[in-house]
């Protein structure tokens, strides 16, 4: 009964200490026939609590939402694809070569889940021009393309939680790029019109991608390469189904919208301060770029 | 947080950004309930992950029985975590180069991680019941009421568990000191 009395008298001093933000000595001095068997146990409390103080990494944080968020559009998707399950087979083929002569197919592989601090970064960009370029269809592209939209968003979370405000300025330009091109490819223009974009040689950043598989590189594990549902490339093999595809092209343009606005407010309440304003620029970008994509979905 | 339920209801609907709001709310608190748990703020990077993972692939199969989804949640994590110690015969120790701290200058938060390893040290001297109120009461702001939701025991039952843990906790953080 005494033991029962106590335990609730400690609990009491807990809430008011750890909840209601009181001072050791207050609590006591509610409390002075129990003040000396309180005192200790509610120091230790209080250690305890500074352990809470614990946070997950940066780097760790930034890697876990990613891969959570492929995870949620694949489950969203509800079906598994395997990455070249959209592509025709001479284009595969192709693809494959060409990926192969400019990077090694394990270098390519380990590329996809590169980030910007990482040395496959490059392979990585050269690797979506290949796949961009060979992609037959409008509408495919245009898949594809919102697919290395919400890339571009988690490498600038991952920069970001880096405390990188440069890569997150450059990474937020070519977010840009790409919603721009994406706007230009669901508003129905031929994608060899969309200035330069696609059949363009790659970039000079993404032309060097002769770079041998390597251990040691920072980039994340294979869990986190792109996924599944959405695999790589997007080719229509037919007009029949024109008007659903574009549909579910607008789910998915709006799903990603939503959840990339929240991840990068969450990141932005949590990254040092230093990155903060290439931050909100980005998000911005984002922000305007997703609705500009989605009314020109609206209008064609 | 937007009411809780309906955030619930929408995320088993597959709406990814109800879904995301969610992992937002409890993905630190999360981490924290598994690293006082375990001991190892690494190995909980992992199992904090693989808890989400399963939390996205078993939603589908939450019912709302008068209990909060966080109780289930936590019971996730829970399970998480037994049958990683299951698994592991052999306690890891800590990884000082993993432990951050919010908000720290270096010197401070090289003060601090000593403080949190050892805290984190003593926490294994607990058992698992103990271990669990504290990690709930402490690192995850849990009331009385919902510790005993989560954990199937009466407030009183917790009370006491609180009271044994803290006093177990004491005595091992003495120990440690004493041998330094």
């Amino acid at each position: 009964m005494k033991n029962k009395e106590f335990d609730n008298i400690l609990d009491e001093c807990l809430e008011r200490l750890l909840v209601k933000g009181e001072s050791l000595e207050q609590c006591l001095e509610r409390y002075p026939e129990q003040a000396a068997e309180l005192k200790p146990l509610l120091e230790t409390a209080l250690a305890a609590r500074e352990a809470s103080a614990i946070q997950p990494r940066p780097d760790f944080r930034a890697r876990a939402r990613y891969q959570f968020h492929s995870a949620l559009k694949e489950a969203a998707a509800g079906k598994g694809r395997t990455s070249w399950g959209w592509f025709p087979r001479w284009a595969t083929v192709m693809a494959i070569v060409l990926v192969l002569v400019l990077g090694g197919g394990g270098t390519v592989v380990a590329a996809d889940g590169s980030m910007p601090d990482s040395l496959l970064y490059s392979v990585k960009l050269a690797t979506e021009q290949v796949r961009l370029t060979l992609t037959p269809s409008q509408m495919g592209k245009a898949r594809l393309c919102a697919q290395l939209v919400d890339r571009r968003v988690t490498e600038i979370a991952y920069m970001a939680n880096n405390g990188d405000s440069q890569q997150v300025e450059m990474l937020t330009r070519r977010l840009d790029d790409k919603l721009d091109l994406l706007v230009v490819l669901v508003g129905g223009e031929e994608a060899a019109s969309a200035p330069g974009m696609l059949m363009a040689p790659p970039t000079e950043e993404a032309a060097a991608p002769t770079v041998p598989p390597t251990t040691e590189d920072s980039s994340p594990s294979p869990a986190l390469a792109p996924s599944p549902d959405k695999g790589w490339g997007g080719g229509d093999s037919a007009q029949n189904g024109q008007n659903g595809t574009r549909a579910q092209l607008m789910d998915t343009v709006a799903s990603d919208a939503a959840s990339n606005r929240v991840a990068l407010r969450a990141v932005l309440d949590e990254a040092p301060e230093s990155v903060k304003g290439a931050l909100r620029r980005a998000l911005a970008v984002s922000e305007a770029g997703y609705d500009e994509v989605l009314a020109a979905l609206e209008q064609s | 947080m937007q009411d809780e339920e309906s955030l619930v209801r929408r995320a088993q609907k597959h709406d990814q950004e109800a879904f995301a709001q969610i992992y937002e709310e409890y993905f630190d608190k999360i981490y924290r309930y598994i690293t006082l748990k375990i001991g190892d703020a690494v190995e909980a990077e992992d199992l904090t992950q693989q808890v989400f993972l399963n939390t996205l692939r078993s939603i589908s199969s939450f019912k709302w029985r008068g209990k909060p989804f966080s109780a289930w949640l936590y019971r996730i994590a829970h399970n998480q975590v037994v049958d990683y110690l299951r698994k592991k015969k052999k306690v890891t120790v800590p990884l000082e180069e993993n432990l951050v701290s919010a908000g720290d200058n270096p010197q401070q938060s090289a003060e601090r991680k000593l403080d949190i390893e050892r805290v984190l040290a003593a926490a294994r001297h607990l058992t698992g019941a103990q271990r669990e109120v504290i990690s709930l009461r402490f690192t995850s702001e849990f009331s009385i009421a919902q510790v005993a939701e989560v954990m199937g025991k009466s407030q009183g039952a917790v009370k006491a568990l609180q009271h044994s843990g803290i006093v177990a906790l004491r005595r091992a953080l003495t120990v440690t000191q004493n041998e330094e």
